[in-house]
């Protein structure tokens, strides 16, 4: 690995030797040592960056090492942010060493991704030069990259400047160079991703399974730590082998589970697993997809993947939304679809339509150690968790306001949740009682319920459910009741912001057409998980994991159908519907001995 | 065998209310004068409402079938109120609980009295002390409690044993939330409270009254009222003739009450008032006090808004989320002298998170 990064950067400069300038992305340093890459906001901030997670403890320093192709002075600049400005220390601060030069300058200072410039260094051709981050706070520093220049011009800051010149300075081609061809790609690898797969799969489907994190199960996995909910349905054999145990939410039971998710799905032959690989784009001509491209997280190798048929299952309906799926966000009005109940008025669906929806968690937990713990004071998190005290969190650990998109808003979303759980903490370390309390973990991924909602042929709606409907094409099934949550803050200005309340709706069980899992208007698409073509209120039931993992189970089948009969989604509806349902019918009678768990 | 006996009891209790209530009812006082001892709604001092019997009752296995009461305040309603007497059981020991429920014209909890003569008491008969009575006043407020979705089983059983039935145990959070909010020692007595105030089907069917009695009269009565809930029924139906007509109150509601009912105040204001200065100025001037998804839907505007405004609003740059202060620089069409010196001290100060956003905003303006 050391040995292709060194030549990636070399070939970065060797292109662009007139410009004598290097960009070393943080994200592909040799070794991140308690770094983590973050590859969650690529699409806003503009890429994968390394952060110092350490929730109060310095993490340890992150290395690599480049090549120069010119000796001379140069001027280098850090890409950061300051995550919560104020009158107080930035909350993630740290300092860069380019070999044995410390530079004494702390770092991620400035409000808002951009350059911060670190110095000037002289610097010896063809020969390895030491990048190495040294972390001052292990509260979230964070660094996209570095940048040396011959010329004391700063890169462009502004974010729809930094796309543009990263390519021009790396010298990027558009296309990748590699293309890999599929029965089927997958894109997103939590439950609904994983069950699509294995039911592709097991119909002898070549599938490609592509994630952008080192684990499976999205929201279930021991990175986010949120239990799986809802029944099985037709699918028990194979979402055994991806749900959890009913712990707690944040426990760390989620590692046993992930153990055996991530063992069941690799031992498909026929699955190609890409994790650390997250998908960018997805080119769709006449309304039909015919590839996605995705780059590897760390190292930004970069792969484009085709397939006849695509599942998009990344949650925030990614691949749609490149490919050009007609898509919803936020709550309709209660008029739109019939979804009024009057009990809860305007917090369950609103007169008039808006952009409100249910918010994202981070979850986290606190242990007992032998001996006093000391926590330092946090005060750049005090804004937001004002006095709240707490020791752990839970689900309604939850954030939303209605000028944020989850999705385009996201990692300040995660940062407002950071604030809230070190503020919360400090809180709580300030009782006597807590002396022993140190933090055990803290996710620093945004466990997100609701984003774009894809629009299939039928969209699922709150009134499916209350009139029980029972569709010819009911492919999955559930009794969890509906469960639709709104902040705490709008009804009591007293809470925080950052708690949620849940509203239930009890129903015996519901139905979920197949027509809902594939795209209205891009004709080779499906879609499995919370980004599936339902209404704001129509989500609050289906979106917990075990019932998008039926949704997952149900397109993998499908695809399988389609694959044997040449057709797109839609005809398996119109022409093989009986087929089609024998087959989910049949699978409830496959014995379960017979899986791989 | 416990159980059994436990049946056999609620049974009979059951029958011997059947056969007392209609004795007690006549024996009680036909309008009420004071204001309840827990009571969430205003009253005003010589208040005098009288009680009409109504075709409405609540039906639980428990209390059997109680009659429902509205309280008028000169033929206008006012109050729900219901006498009930219901067996409270734990352990196979039961006992009576007497107590008065009031609810709102909604079929909100309003509040609760008891007879001086019959307190309420605990599971080891000790009376109930007044940080308990309020204690119960705090649970009965909250419409979304934590007893809501749960059995009284689930509630006594431990973890353990419902696990070892298959059952999905309680979180330990969830335990602690239940403690929390009942009173201590009368969890039985807490939960029939609840589930009798919000789970009976009542407020349904008082909703459901107090429609067919509706009239611009009462839905502006509402809109007087502190109670979020009638400010919001009254603030969905005010015509926009209503609208202009109560414009003081409505501004006055917009600064005092909750955020859910100024977003709805914000989505249902009709289009005249932002093109009238003076009647939107009482909105924008309070800019900074109203919470920030108000803010947000108030931003919506600002393409409407004269000049003022803009100005106005450019001293509220710190306290703008980033997406806010996206907006309210997309609204500056032209140069501004006043407002664009305003923002070059924002974008240059150190402090405030946003800061780069104006700074960008002002390259691209240069």
């Amino acid at each position: 690995m050391k040995l292709f990064l060194t030549l990636v950067f070399f070939g970065i400069v060797t292109l662009n030797t007139n410009a004598q300038e290097l960009l070393v992305e943080a994200e592909s340093f040799d070794d991140p040592g308690g770094w983590v890459v973050d590859p969650q906001f690529v699409e806003q901030m503009g890429s994968p960056y390394l952060m110092a997670h350490g929730m109060g403890k310095v993490v340890k320093n992150a290395r690599t090492k480049v090549n120069f192709t010119k000796k001379g002075k140069y001027h280098i600049w850090v890409r950061t942010m300051n995550w919560s400005p104020g009158e107080w220390d930035a909350p993630g601060k740290f300092k860069l060493k380019v070999n044995d030069k410390l530079f004494e300058k702390s770092l991620g200072l400035r409000s808002g991704w951009g350059w911060e410039y670190v110095g000037e260094l002289a610097l010896v051709a063809n020969k390895p030069t030491q990048l190495e981050l040294l972390d001052e706070t292990g509260f979230n520093g964070r660094c996209d990259a570095v940048y040396f220049s011959m010329s004391d011009k700063a890169p462009p800051s502004a974010l729809e400047k930094i796309a543009t010149w990263r390519k021009t300075v790396t010298a990027e081609t558009n296309i990748p160079e590699i293309t890999k061809y599929y029965d089927l790609v997958v894109v997103g690898g939590g439950i609904a991703g994983c069950a699509a797969a294995i039911a592709a799969a097991e119909q002898n489907l070549s599938v490609a399974l592509i994630h952008d994190r080192p684990v499976l199960g999205g929201n279930a996995s021991s990175e986010i730590r949120v239990h799986t909910l809802g029944i099985y349905g037709h699918f028990e054999r194979i979402l055994k082998m991806l749900d959890t145990e009913h712990y707690p939410n944040g426990s760390s039971k989620a590692k046993l589970d992930q153990e055996k998710r991530d063992k069941n799905v690799k031992s498909f032959s026929n699955i190609d697993l890409f994790l650390n690989w997250r998908a960018y784009d997805a080119k769709a001509y006449s309304d039909v997809i015919r590839f996605v491209d995705a780059r590897q997280t760390a190292t930004g190798e970069r792969l484009r993947f085709g397939a006849p048929l695509f599942v998009d299952a990344t949650g925030d309906g990614w691949i749609g939304y490149w490919a050009g799926a007609e898509f919803s966000y936020g709550r309709e009005s209660k008029d739109t679809y019939g979804e009024e109940w009057d009990k809860w008025g305007e917090l369950w669906s609103p007169k008039e339509a808006d952009d409100a929806v249910m918010g994202s968690s981070v979850l986290w937990q606190s242990k007992k150690a032998n001996q006093k713990q000391n926590f330092p004071n946090v005060p750049w998190a005090m804004t937001v968790a004002k006095n709240h005290t707490a020791i752990n969190g839970e689900w309604y650990w939850e954030f939303s306001r209605n000028d944020l998109s989850q999705i385009e808003d996201a990692e300040e979303i995660r940062d407002h949740m950071l604030k809230a759980i070190y503020g919360s903490f400090a809180n709580a370390k300030q009782l006597v009682k807590n002396d022993s309390l140190t933090l055990d973990w803290v996710s620093y991924l945004v466990g997100k319920r609701e984003s774009r909602r894809l629009i299939g042929d039928h969209i699922f709606t709150f009134k499916d459910v209350v009139d029980e409907r029972k569709f010819p094409d009911a492919v999955v099934i559930e009794t969890r009741e509906i469960d639709v949550h709104y902040q705490k803050v709008l009804t009591d200005e007293q809470h925080p912001d950052f708690m949620s309340e849940a509203l239930f709706y009890k129903t015996p069980e519901y139905y979920i057409p197949y027509r809902s899992l594939y795209s209205k208007n891009i004709s080779n698409l499906f879609m499995a998980g919370r980004n599936f073509s339902c209404s704001h209120i129509g989500l609050g039931g289906p979106r917990v994991m075990r019932t998008t993992g039926q949704m997952g189970a149900a397109v993998g089948f499908a695809a399988a159908l389609c694959k044997k009969h040449k057709v797109n989604p839609r005809e398996i509806y119109t022409n093989y519907l009986k087929e089609y349902m024998d087959l989910i019918a049949s699978q409830k009678n496959r014995l379960i001995q017979n899986t791989k768990k | 065998m416990k159980i059994v006996i436990r049946i056999i009891f609620l049974v009979f209790i059951s029958f011997l209310m059947q056969c007392a209530l209609p004795n007690l009812k006549v024996k009680k006082d036909s309008t009420l004068v004071k204001k309840p001892a827990f009571y969430d709604l205003g009253w005003e001092p010589n208040t005098k409402l009288s009680k009409g019997h109504l075709p409405i009752f609540i039906e639980t296995d428990t209390v059997g079938r109680q009659q429902l009461f509205v309280l008028s305040n000169n033929n206008t309603p006012v109050l729900y109120s219901a006498q009930i007497t219901t067996p409270v059981c734990a352990d196979g020991d039961c006992k009576l609980m007497n107590i008065t429920l009031y609810w709102t014209l909604l079929g909100d909890y309003a509040g609760f009295d008891t007879d001086e003569n019959r307190p309420l008491t605990k599971h080891d008969h000790d009376e109930f002390l007044p940080e308990d009575y309020l204690k119960l006043h705090q649970l009965l407020l909250d419409n979304n409690s934590i007893l809501k979705n749960r059995t009284i089983d689930e509630l006594v059983t431990s973890p353990k044993q419902l696990q070892l039935e298959g059952i999905d145990a309680l979180s330990g959070a969830t335990i602690t939330e239940v403690k929390e909010s009942v009173v201590l020692g009368a969890l039985y007595s807490c939960y029939v409270a609840w589930h009798l105030v919000h789970n009976s089907g009542v407020k349904e069917k008082i909703k459901t009254h107090t429609a067919s009695m509706e009239s611009t009269a009462l839905r502006v009565a509402m809109l007087y009222e502190d109670n979020t809930e009638y400010q919001l029924y009254a603030l969905e139906r005010l015509s926009l003739e209503q609208y202009t007509n109560h414009f003081k109150r409505i501004s006055a509601v917009y600064k005092n009450s909750i955020p859910l009912v100024r977003s709805l105040i914000i989505k249902r204001m009709p289009f005249t008032f932002w093109r009238t200065s003076e009647l939107q100025y009482e909105f924008w001037n309070s800019f900074s006090e109203v919470d920030v998804n108000t803010r947000s839907l108030l931003l919506k505007q600002l393409n409407e808004v004269p000049i003022q405004v803009l100005e106005t609003l450019s001293e509220e740059l710190s306290i703008m989320t980033k997406n806010q202060l996206k907006v309210y620089l997309g609204a500056i069409k032209t140069h501004h002298t006043q407002i664009h010196n305003t923002i070059k001290v924002f974008a240059n100060s150190e402090h405030n998170t946003y800061s780069y956003i104006a700074k960008e905003f002002l390259e691209r303006q240069e």
